[in-house]
């Protein structure tokens, strides 16, 4: 087989960064991260890299490959052209560690401003009863690997003008997950409105593209939350009901949404 | 920077992280260390299942559960551990689910379980339904509920930290001390500093990266079970090491037992089901270690496929909607592993080194002893893979590990809460992490040497060419003095990344000292024990020997390559051994 040629993004935040083209031998069966390994191996010992099961499954070691965010773990070497020059760099959207490590971490950040699960307080302590479609719902978004390419190619958090203000298709699947989690009695609604800043999604449908998991994101999870958020905030019935009734309409989003 | 915690729990896999919601919500302040981001922990690659007595669909009871465990173990399970992991396993079940796991239900809408192989009723008669499972994605569900309960419940978590060296007070541990915190390395900048603690779990996980063909994530180098060697505690049944016969040839990813549980066929270079010449009743679903052998004696009898060293997995007769619904993560492992289409073609598959039924020696209040009479490390326990209760004997049941975390994760959490208040905060000596740092900038200040990757490779290779399925005292007389030379040479290693970012080189030249650690306890403890029991299997001696080895191995850290071996019984209460047919 003919060797591959990698383009990989060499550089530290505040150091001027470049490429660095690697010829690799190819073997039947390689993804993007054995080719990197043999790299590390061979020719670049000090190149960064975070990866841990090599099998799709921890979503450690994200990146971009020709643009396109992808797991180096599941990017077969076999589905690019030949003599084509595999680009691989660090995820966009995410600080800069080293080669292609980025930093997270905000990621965990926002994960602890959402509602962890809630079941009500009463609830008898044996074993609950529920039914399988209700569960098939909820695990198509527990499948998440966490893997946060969904985050880095969304344009809302990309251009960064809005990072503390959108929260993300990963949160938004997360809080589905939740919301639609049958023993659940947390209301999510009010912070997926405000702080989570739903309304920043403008349904694109990138994210559902690249999801390792193949979890239909946008369908799934983000457009059934808008549709409650909706329900709620602004069904004209509703809000005829509340003006009635002397409470305040709330101004429809993403105004409503911009924080000083 | 220096951190005080009441207690310390090294590792965020499922053991981990039940240990350390344990601890918060009974108000101790508790710390996680992890060198992965908490849910990207090996627990995450776990689909089979968890097995629990729960009986929603047919008559069962735990103490059969206990059966199947002990006789699974090949009688080396220590019988009051069994007793704890069937009996509470039924609780921490229940207990997640209501902490919002979504288990598959039955259609009056409880947990629906599935047979595994080795779960049986009514002490063998046949299978039964008892393993609860998330879709394909129990293992993954775990990790993630706990993770946000322990964010509920206050848990600090220090992500992609990694713990270099353990600290004791009051003389090492092997000399009576206690433990008195951790000495951690900080990835991202290759800070070292230590962090105190009276209390510290050691759930690090288990260590297959010894092997060159494994199921094992990168980072299950036996991190925690080494450093407590070095400090004095034994390593217990380390010859005990679970190949699984379905990886994927040359890489070791794992095609669950689902494949075989579906109907799939396993075939040799002919084609021929060779299942039957072994296990003629069970075939393809016999026990997990003796499909391996099976595998193993087809290739070195020529008919592994065109000669080479692995066999055909076949599904091709269940038909695609089975394939496609039923296997989703084969077939996707396949196609993407692989290229190959396993709706029309068969799938290579060779034995892969999967589990660790050796380890730390703990109490069933997962306290860590430190030799034959049980006597207490003080402060110091482990649960989860790292540990060896025994649990699982000489060979684990499918299900039976995540069973272990959440049985003993949760009991290590309210053991460590029970004993954390009448002790008091360790007092730490100036610069105690100087030795570790010293080790650490010998290794990088090194201008030349060996090359920790080279010295992996050769371990790998040393392993599974001559301590994998079959073993006999030729071959493992050869490993011996390979393992010393490798650790001779590592004394030389050098690493050329001299940087302090996210210094993966330094970190895995570090790790290699661990895995050379477990390998030298494994193959001393494999030479000794002349039988062939569970997953050790000598050829020279083929059947089980109950009058001179139904005892568990103790391996001391000696003279460097000689490991001083040592035994203790095995506790017996309800089941005497019998004969293991199946
Ligand atoms: C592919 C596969 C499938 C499996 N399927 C099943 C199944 O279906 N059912 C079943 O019962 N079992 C299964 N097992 C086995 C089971 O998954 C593992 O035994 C179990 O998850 C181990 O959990 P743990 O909590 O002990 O450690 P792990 O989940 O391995 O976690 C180890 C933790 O320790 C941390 N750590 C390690 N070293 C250090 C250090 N030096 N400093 C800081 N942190 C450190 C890591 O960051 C990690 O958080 C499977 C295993 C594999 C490989
Ligand atoms: S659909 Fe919404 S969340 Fe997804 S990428 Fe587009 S804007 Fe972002
Ligand atoms: S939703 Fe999909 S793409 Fe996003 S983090 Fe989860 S697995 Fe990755
Ligand atoms: S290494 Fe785990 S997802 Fe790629």
């Amino acid at each position: 087989m003919p060797d591959a040629t990698l383009r990989v993004y060499r550089g530290t935040p505040g150091q001027p960064a470049h490429f660095q083209d690697f010829q690799v031998p190819v073997d039947e069966g390689m993804v993007v991260l054995d080719a990197l390994h043999w790299i590390q191996a061979h020719r670049a010992p000090d190149l960064a890299v975070r990866w841990n099961c090599k099998a799709a499954k921890c979503g450690s070691c994200s990146t971009e490959i020709n643009g396109k965010p992808a797991l180096t773990c599941k990017a077969r070497l076999s589905d690019f052209a030949p003599g084509e020059t595999i680009v691989v760099e660090p995820m966009r959207t995410f600080p800069l560690i080293r080669d292609l490590v980025t930093d997270v971490s905000w990621n965990y950040e926002v994960n602890r401003r959402i509602q962890p699960f809630t079941p009500p307080a009463d609830v008898p302590q044996s074993e609950w009863r529920w039914q399988q479609q209700d569960i098939e719902r909820v695990q198509e978004f527990r499948k998440c690997i966490e893997c946060f390419l969904c985050q880095d190619v969304c344009h809302v958090l990309r251009s960064h003008e809005t990072d503390n203000l959108f929260i993300g298709p990963r949160f938004l699947v997360r809080a589905a997950g939740l919301e639609m989690h049958p023993m659940d009695t947390a209301d999510r609604l009010p912070f997926l409105k405000d702080e989570g800043g739903t309304g920043y999604c403008n349904i694109t449908k990138c994210c559902t593209e690249v999801c390792p998991e193949h979890i239909k994101i946008t369908d799934n999870a983000i457009i059934p939350l808008k549709e409650r958020i909706a329900d709620r905030y602004y069904d004209p019935f509703r809000m005829i009901w509340r003006r009635l009734r002397g409470t305040k309409a709330p101004a429809p989003a993403p105004a409503a949404t911009t924080k000083a | 920077m220096q951190a005080v915690y009441d207690a310390l729990i090294v590792g965020a896999g499922g053991a981990g992280l039940w240990a350390a919601l344990e601890l918060a919500q009974a108000g101790v302040k508790t710390a996680v260390i992890t060198k992965l981001y908490p849910t990207r922990s090996h627990t995450g690659a776990a689909h089979g299942g968890v097995c629990a007595a729960l009986g929603n669909l047919e008559e069962d009871h735990w103490e059969w559960h206990m059966f199947d465990t002990i006789k699974g173990g090949d009688y080396l399970v220590d019988q009051d551990a069994a007793e704890v992991l069937a009996r509470e396993a039924i609780e921490c079940v229940i207990e997640l689910e209501h902490m919002g796991l979504p288990f598959n239900r039955t259609p009056d809408g409880k947990i629906d379980q599935r047979r595994f192989g080795g779960h049986t009723r009514n002490f063998g008669e046949g299978p039964v339904r008892r393993s609860c499972f998330a879709a394909d994605r129990t293992g993954h569900m775990i990790l993630q509920t706990l993770y946000q309960q322990c964010l509920k419940a206050g848990v600090v978590f220090h992500d992609e930290y990694q713990v270099v060296d353990l600290l004791f007070e009051g003389g090492d541990a092997g000399e009576g001390g206690r433990a008195a915190g951790v000495v951690a390395y900080r990835i991202a900048d290759g800070e070292i500093f230590p962090i105190r603690s009276s209390a510290v779990l050691l759930a690090t996980g288990g260590f297959g990266r010894m092997f060159r063909i494994t199921s094992n994530a990168w980072s299950l180098t036996g991190d925690g079970i080494a450093l407590a060697w070095r400090h004095g505690v034994p390593m217990q049944d380390m010859e005990f090491f679970q190949f699984h016969p379905t990886g994927i040839v040359g890489i070791g990813i794992l095609l669950s037992e689902a494949a075989r549980g579906e109907g799939g066929y396993l075939l040799n270079d002919s084609g021929e089901r060779f299942m039957k010449r072994y296990a003629p009743t069970m075939m393809e679903l016999a026990p997990r270690d003796m499909v391996s052998r099976a595998i193993y004696l087809e290739v070195r009898d020529g008919r592994g496929i065109g000669g080479k060293d692995y066999v055909h997995l076949d599904v091709r007769h269940l038909g695609r909607k089975v394939i496609e619904e039923k296997l989703p993560d084969i077939t996707d492992f396949a196609r993407v592993y692989q290229g190959v289409e396993p709706i029309t073609e068969p799938v290579p598959v060779q034995p892969t080194a999967h589990y660790a039924m050796g380890g730390i020696p703990t109490d069933i209040f997962t306290r860590v002893t430190r030799d034959e009479h049980n006597t207490v490390v003080p402060g110091l326990y482990a649960a989860g893979e790292a540990a060896c209760l025994s649990v699982h004997g000489a060979n684990r049941l499918g299900t039976n590990s995540l069973v272990d975390l959440l049985v003993f994760g949760r009991r290590a959490g309210l053991q460590m809460a029970r004993e954390v208040g009448g002790v008091d905060l360790p007092i730490l000596a100036r610069n105690v992490e100087e030795p570790v740092r010293a080790e650490l900038r010998a290794i990088r200040d090194r201008p030349s040497g060996e090359s920790a990757s080279r010295l992996r490779r050769e371990l790998a290779d040393v392993m599974m060419d001559q301590v994998g399925v079959f073993r006999d005292e030729p071959t493992l007389s050869m490993a011996l003095p390979k393992v010393r030379e490798l650790r001779e040479r590592y004394e030389r290693v050098s690493v050329q990344d001299k940087g302090r970012t996210f210094n993966t080189d330094l970190l895995e030249a570090r790790e290699l000292g661990y895995l050379l650690d477990c390998a030298e306890t494994t193959v001393a403890a494999a030479l000794a024990r002349r039988e062939s029991r569970g997953a050790h299997s000598r050829e020279d001696f083929p059947e089980r020997d109950d009058v001179n080895f139904l005892s568990h191995t103790l391996a001391y850290r000696g003279a460097p390559g000689r490991p001083t071996l040592r035994y203790k019984p095995v506790t017996i209460t309800r089941f005497a051994p019998k004969p293991r047919t199946y």
